[in-house]
């Protein structure tokens, strides 16, 4: 019979194309820049990467998740024995019976496939991906037909020439999607570029369960700071592109589209990969950046981005709250890619829209954004009696203040978080006015290099003293300490302290028994997860805690812990404010509004100012701190939770002591 | 004595500011500051300025005539107004030059200052000198007998009319030639003092003091690097005053002898004044407007809130509420994320005052808040607050911006 | 910026000096040096030449770099020299058609006599406080001039002249990092070197607060100076006017406007 012959034929060009598809797409991505990879041991882990650690993400919704079980796996199996069966020509009756399984498993997640794609949400891709279901189908019908007389199920020239024509013509367009198309930038490209991506990432710390959210610093002596054109990323980076699904998860939680902003981080990876490649957005068939018309972009490999291909307003309005990242199936880092754009902004053209450049001239002239005296740092705290530690070199917790020093309504945070401390009998310090911004807002805004500034000045204030831990209320700042620090210590040194945020700090002394607290006595309250304390740095558990020591029982909004909304004030948006259809603060405090909260709980003062920027009337915001500063009985003896037990004189002072 | 006693009349004086008001112009006929001339308009008198205190002093109204030109009502046995005694000079044995600013062809508090300073000098040092201003164009001052004006030198002429500093600098060259004053003594203003000066110290060949604020015959103290630093420098010949240096005249009246330059002054201009550019209030930056008037999520009717910016004649400013919702342009924002301004009043209609918008406001002199809400920000931070419905105050604000304007028109034809 | 204002064939020099931020004291490009420099660039970036006499390793220098220069020429010369005679020799031989300064440095005398002393010495108009150069025609150049409360003049003045940009005037692009970091500093010893000697025998020191003059009533009885202590001064802080007709409280509020003269 025809296909006896025609079957290995299709198959093998099938296959040649596909490689040659791959290999030029890999010159694609080698155009990058070279960053260095473990190139075994990435591969080695590649499965369990993608078993594991991407499942994982894709579990979160569970339909799609088996649907991509049944129809990876049965399309991932078919192919293995279609070479067997169908190339090398293995007669193994029992192999056939296992490919036609295989194609059945295929065939009903492809059917699932199908389903979703009946009436998609907006966030998903129409164009080709809508075609794709019916590629999987034919490519598992087709081969399913086609495996029949192999298995003997069906005699050998069953049907004639024109069965085998129609099958031919099916095994054309499935082999054609799946194979071409995985080399030449079809839907199913994913499957190669995200097995490669998933073995060459360049945060290999995020598998595994781990976390790797720190900016990567930019070498300042670089001809060139932060990237221009798509070949100005790491060559990783472009091949972390071309993983995307264009499943629009990151659309569909990013703050910044939903407030009409113009940016939405999926087509922003589809326009890098329209630059890698070359040519024009007009093939996208997904949402668009809101309020900028598809079609007339156009970039290529060597183009400058933002002219042309990407607004700069796009980079600009994205609140670094990696919502997006977070939700990536593919694990791809929307917010790296977009902060190396903003870096060439910045560093290189000086364009930093709106309010940056003044932020960015007052960081450098007096290490605060806006521009007060730096000797002022301490003027909040001249009530305080807070011990310096110029005067004392050494303490157990540095006290980290952050510029929420100069702000009147932080102010009430930090006395509030300070009340707690004494309260507790903590040793602690403060640096005074050789504190200095932690630099998250110039970092975010794409000037490293004062990042960096500020950073090995802070290094330097903090080297000269000791202490076990660093305590703050800021967590832009407990990021930057904790996550991003380490990279700027001099030569042979490392952090050797332990940066905590205060709600986990003030929980740790709770559960110590440090603190006694008497009942919250109002009405409902929510908790909104900051960005930068949760999805940054996993803490989502301590607020909590604390806020159920405090008898309050969370009325938890939708968008909570890793899928918290943003409050709109991250990587120094309120700073460029690109200008949407909405606030992304009020469309949170509306979500605050349906939990019939009355008061919303924070652990941040960029979320403070951003909540309480919502006009009146809305739910009252406080900072955890200052929840636990109210509820404070004082002048008594802590009663130790667990036993109820009065604690014995100077208890505090001694467990404080404990649990340092 | 005691029917000297002057006791304030707040309605009465209410009535005389409120030219609308029924009584006005009885309360008008009995006062003195304002009559009806010939021809039924009225005139001002501006000696009748400021009011005279019990015994006979005149409370110096040091707003410099910007305040309100009413007092309290004179009863009958008022004393008149009191010589101050006269301070000649006959025959000086040298000259302090001031040039004064005119702005507006008066004397400015900067103006009076400096001579205050020049005689401070003479009387810190031997021999008698005379103060001799140096005035350009004409001029509509009446006191320079009371600032402390000995000698006036008045340069008239078409050719000093507008901005002419090559030949003021020509006619001050003149002056050194024929004067040779002990000292040159300008106001560092912006107005002129400062360009002026500073040209003439080139000229001349002095090493001026700038931003000098504290001056003795032997020392001046002057700001420096911005207004940073003091320095204490020998006093040179030519200074640039700051304002408040020194006490103006005021216990003294002067000779004001006109005096006149021997040779004629010309030089060949090649800065062409082409005249002031006409600026709509509107049309000023946000940043450098001095009268702005601030809407927010207060304001309901958005026309009557530009119809009120135009007759009081002020630059409309916004919240980032009223932009956000598409009632105002995004550069007219004022606050943290929009423009700080430097307005000396700010009338803030419908703002609550969030402290990103109080941010923006922190320079400013005088806000005036109105607000529904006597507990909001706004009214904490303003001077002036009124507890109404804006659009109310608004309607009531045109009213009186327009009668004003009407009166003034008729005054002036 | 506007293309149509560029003028190819116009030589333009900007004078930088250190500048000082107010609240730290740190050395940063002064803010109306960056607006010379700006308007530079919009009217000539071809033929901009930036010009500083001192030090030429100011880091701060390396901020005006930053908004696109490729280059910096150093008049190099010592701390306490005076700036004018290496400025006017170089500027003597340059020729440049625009001389742009700031009104007044941010750091040492501030007095503000740069553009003057140069005028003088270069024998050109010297234009005070300009905002903008609106354009150039016949060798003339159509100048507006900052007054203050936003107001402009108009002023018409041949080249060559020496012009001080205001704070009025176009505020200066970004500093970036990149090309700050990469400028030439083209340094060459200044061909005179005069010590300023006036300078050497004065003292500094930070400023002094000034007490606000308090407005005096000269009282010659007890009873006026008890009448100069209590009164009230108009408009003190904080009057709140509510359940009054709003006729009423209008009239207030314009009575302060008048008052304070901001009603023409
Ligand atoms: C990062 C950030 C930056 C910000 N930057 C700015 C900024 O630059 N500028 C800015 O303005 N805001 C800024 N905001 C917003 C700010 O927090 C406030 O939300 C905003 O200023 C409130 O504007 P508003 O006072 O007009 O509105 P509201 O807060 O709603 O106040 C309206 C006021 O009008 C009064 N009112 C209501 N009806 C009447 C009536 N009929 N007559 C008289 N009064 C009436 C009410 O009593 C109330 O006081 C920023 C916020 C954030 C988070
Ligand atoms: S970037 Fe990630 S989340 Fe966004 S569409 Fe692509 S695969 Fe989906
Ligand atoms: S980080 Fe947040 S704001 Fe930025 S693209 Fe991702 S979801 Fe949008």
């Amino acid at each position: 019979m025809i296909l006896d012959w025609l079957l290995p034929v299709l198959i093998s060009v099938a296959l040649l194309l596909a490689v040659a598809g791959m290999l030029k797409r890999i010159s694609l991505w080698r155009a990058g820049q070279p960053e260095k990879v473990s190139f075994f041991s990435g591969l080695m882990a590649m499965p369990r990467r993608y078993l594991v650690d991407l499942h994982h993400v894709v579990e979160r919704d569970k339909y799609m998740s088996k649907t991509h079980v049944a129809t990876a796996g049965g399309f991932v199996l078919s192919m293995v024995l279609i070479l067997a069966v169908h190339l090398f020509g293995v007669e193994n009756r029992w192999l056939s019976y296992a490919l036609l399984s295989a194609l059945v498993l295929m065939f009903v997640g492809a059917l699932f496939v199908f389903k979703r794609r009946l009436n998609p949400p907006s966030r998903l891709s129409k164009g080709p991906w809508m075609r794709l279901p019916k590629s999987l189908l034919m490519f598992a019908v087709s081969f399913f037909i086609a495996t029949l007389p192999a298995a003997g199920i069906l005699p050998e020239n069953f049907g004639g020439w024109l069965l085998a024509a129609v099958l031919a013509a099916g095994i054309v367009w499935g082999m054609g999607e799946l194979l071409f198309g995985m080399g030449w930038g079809g839907p199913m490209k994913h499957a190669f570029a995200g097995s490669l991506h998933l073995a060459f990432h360049r945060r290999p710390e995020r598998f595994g369960g781990g976390r790797s959210t720190g900016l990567k610093p930019v070498d300042l002596t670089a001809a060139k700071l932060g990237v221009e054109k798509p070949t100005d990323f790491k060559w990783n980076q472009l091949l972390g592109f071309d993983a995307c699904v264009q499943c629009g998860k990151c659309e569909a939680m990013c703050p910044a589209f939903a407030a009409g902003q113009p940016l939405n981080p999926k087509k922003l990876i589809q326009d890098m990969v329209v630059g890698l490649a070359g040519g024009s957005d007009a093939k996208f068939a997904g949402s668009p950046y809101p309020g900028i018309e598809v079609g007339k972009a156009e970039g290529g490999p060597n183009k400058t981005i933002t002219e042309g291909l990407v607004s700069p307003d796009t980079l600009w309005s994205c609140t670094t709250c990696r919502a997006c990242v977070e939700e990536c199936p593919m694990m791809i880092e929307h917010v790296d890619a977009i902060v190396d754009m903003r870096r060439f902004l910045t560093l290189e053209k000086g364009n930093t829209p709106n309010k940056g450049a003044e932020v960015l001239d007052n960081l450098i002239a007096t290490d605060n954004p806006n521009g007060f005296n730096p000797g002022s740092r301490m003027n909040w705290a001249a009530d305080q009696n807070l011990r310096v530690m110029k005067d004392v070199k050494e303490a157990d917790v540095l006290f980290w203040v952050s510029d929420g020093a100069f702000d009147m309504r932080s102010q009430r945070i930090l006395r509030s978080f300070v009340k707690v401390l004494k309260a507790a009998n903590v040793d602690f310090a403060v640096l005074g006015d050789e504190e200095r911004d932690s630099g998250d807002v110039a970092r975010r805004l794409g000037d490293d290099a004062t990042f960096q500034s500020l950073a090995k000045r802070n290094i330097a204030a903090m080297s000269q003293y000791k202490f076990k831990r660093i305590v703050t209320t800021d967590p832009h700042a407990f990021h930057c300490l904790k996550n991003e620090y380490a990279d700027l210590y001099p030569e042979g040194q490392k952090p050797d302290y332990e940066v905590l945020h205060h709600t986990t700090f003030i929980n740790e002394l709770v559960k110590a028994g440090a603190l006694s607290l008497e009942e919250f006595k109002g009405g409902t309250v929510t908790y909104h997860d900051p960005c930068y304390l949760g999805r940054y740095n996993g803490e989502y558990d301590s607020p909590r805690e604390l806020l159920n020591e405090l008898g309050i029982e969370i009325a938890e909004m939708e968008r909570s812990g890793f899928r918290s909304r943003c409050c709109g004030g991250g990587g120094g948006a309120p700073i460029t404010d690109i200008p949407g259809e909405r606030r992304i603060a009020d469309m949170r405090m509306a979500e605050i509004k349906e939990t019939g909260a009355e008061l919303v709980a924070v652990g941040c003062q960029q979320c403070t100012a951003m909540l309480e920027g919502v006009v009146e009337p809305r739910a009252e915001v406080k900072d955890i701190a200052e929840l636990v500063a109210d509820a404070l009985i004082e002048g008594d003896a802590p009663v130790s939770k667990k036993n109820g037990k009065q604690a014995k004189p100077n208890a505090d002072k001694r467990v404080a002591e404990e649990i340092l | 004595m005691s029917d000297e006693i002057i006791r304030r009349d707040p309605r009465a004086e209410w009535i005389a500011r409120n030219r609308l008001h029924p009584l006005h112009d009885a309360m008008q006929q009995a006062g003195a500051a304002e009559t009806r001339g010939p021809s039924g308009l009225i005139r001002r008198n501006p000696h009748a300025v400021g009011f005279i205190g019990p015994n006979g002093i005149k409370r110096i109204d040091r707003m410099n005539g910007n305040g309100p030109a009413v007092g309290g009502r004179r009863s009958a046995g008022a004393a008149k107004e009191v010589e101050l005694p006269l301070h000649k000079v006959e025959n000086p044995d040298y000259y302090v030059v001031v040039v004064p600013d005119m702005v507006g062809g008066r004397l400015s508090g900067h103006d009076r200052d400096v001579i205050g300073q020049a005689h401070k000098l003479i009387r810190e040092g031997e021999g008698a000198g005379a103060v001799l201003a140096v005035v350009f164009g004409e001029h509509r001052e009446e006191a320079f007998d009371k600032a402390g004006v000995d000698r006036l030198l008045n340069i008239t002429g078409e050719a000093f009319e507008g901005y002419t500093p090559e030949l003021r600098v020509a006619a001050l060259e003149q002056v050194e030639k024929e004067y040779a004053p002990k000292y040159w003594l300008l106001p560092d203003s912006v107005a002129a003092g400062f360009e002026l000066g500073c040209r003439l110290a080139a000229r001349i060949g002095e090493r001026p003091a700038t931003q000098a604020w504290q001056v003795s015959s032997e020392e001046a103290i002057c700001r420096g690097a911005g207004g940073t630093t003091d320095i204490t420098r020998k006093t040179p010949r030519l200074m640039l005053l700051a304002e408040e240096c020194a006490e103006p005249i005021d216990e003294t009246r002067h000779e004001v002898l006109p005096v006149e330059l021997e040779a004629s002054v010309s030089v060949q201009a090649v800065i062409q004044d082409c005249g002031q550019v006409a600026v709509d209030p509107n049309a000023i930056p946000l940043g450098e407007a001095e009268f702005i008037l601030s809407a927010g999520n207060g304001v309901t009717d958005w026309n009557q809130f530009h119809q009120a910016a135009e007759a009081l004649g002020a630059t409309e400013g916004a919240s980032r509420v009223a932009v956000d919702d598409g009632n105002m342009p995004r550069f007219r924002q004022v606050g943290a994320t929009g423009t700080w301004v430097t307005a000396r009043v700010y009338v803030a209609v419908g703002i609550s005052g969030a402290v990103q918008h109080l941010q923006g406001i922190g320079q400013c002199d005088k806000v005036i808040a109105i607000n529904t809400d006597v507990g909001c920000d706004m009214v904490k931070r303003a001077a002036l607050s009124c507890i109404a419905d804006s659009g109310e105050v608004m309607a009531e604000l045109i009213r009186l911006a327009n009668a004003y304007r009407q009166e003034v028109v008729e005054n002036a034809a | 910026m506007q293309p149509d204002k560029q003028n190819a064939n116009l030589r333009i020099a900007a004078l930088v000096s250190v500048g000082k931020h107010p609240g730290s004291g740190r050395a940063r490009r002064a803010e109306q040096d960056a607006r010379a420099v700006e308007m530079g660039l919009a009217m000539a970036p071809q033929g901009l030449e930036v010009l500083h006499a001192g030090d030429p390793h100011a880091e701060a220098l390396r901020a005006y770099a930053g908004m696109g220069l490729k280059k910096i020429r150093i008049l190099q010369q010592g701390e306490n020299a005076d700036a004018v005679p290496a400025l006017s020799q170089y500027l003597g031989e340059s020729k440049p058609d625009i001389v742009l300064t700031g009104v007044r440095a941010e750091s040492g005398e501030s007095s503000g006599m740069m553009a003057y002393l140069l005028g003088e010495k270069l024998g050109m108009p010297v234009v005070t406080r300009i905002a903008e150069i609106v354009s150039i025609d016949n060798g003339q150049a159509n100048l507006l001039q900052a007054l203050p409360r936003g107001q402009r003049r108009a002023l018409r003045v041949p080249l060559p002249f020496v012009a001080s940009v205001d704070m009025a005037a176009a505020a200066p692009r970004q500093s970036a990092f990149g090309p700050a970091s990469r400028a030439e500093m083209e340094a060459k010893k200044a061909d005179v070197e005069v010590r300023d000697e006036v300078q050497a025998s004065w003292s500094e020191a930070p400023a002094r607060k000034r007490p606000k003059r308090l407005k005096v009533v000269k009282a010659k009885t007890a009873a006026d100076r008890f009448k100069a202590a209590t009164a009230k001064s108009s408009g003190d802080g904080g009057k709140v006017l509510r359940d009054k007709p709003a006729s009423e409280m209008a009239q207030a509020v314009f009575d302060l406007l008048l008052e304070e003269g901001v009603i023409r």
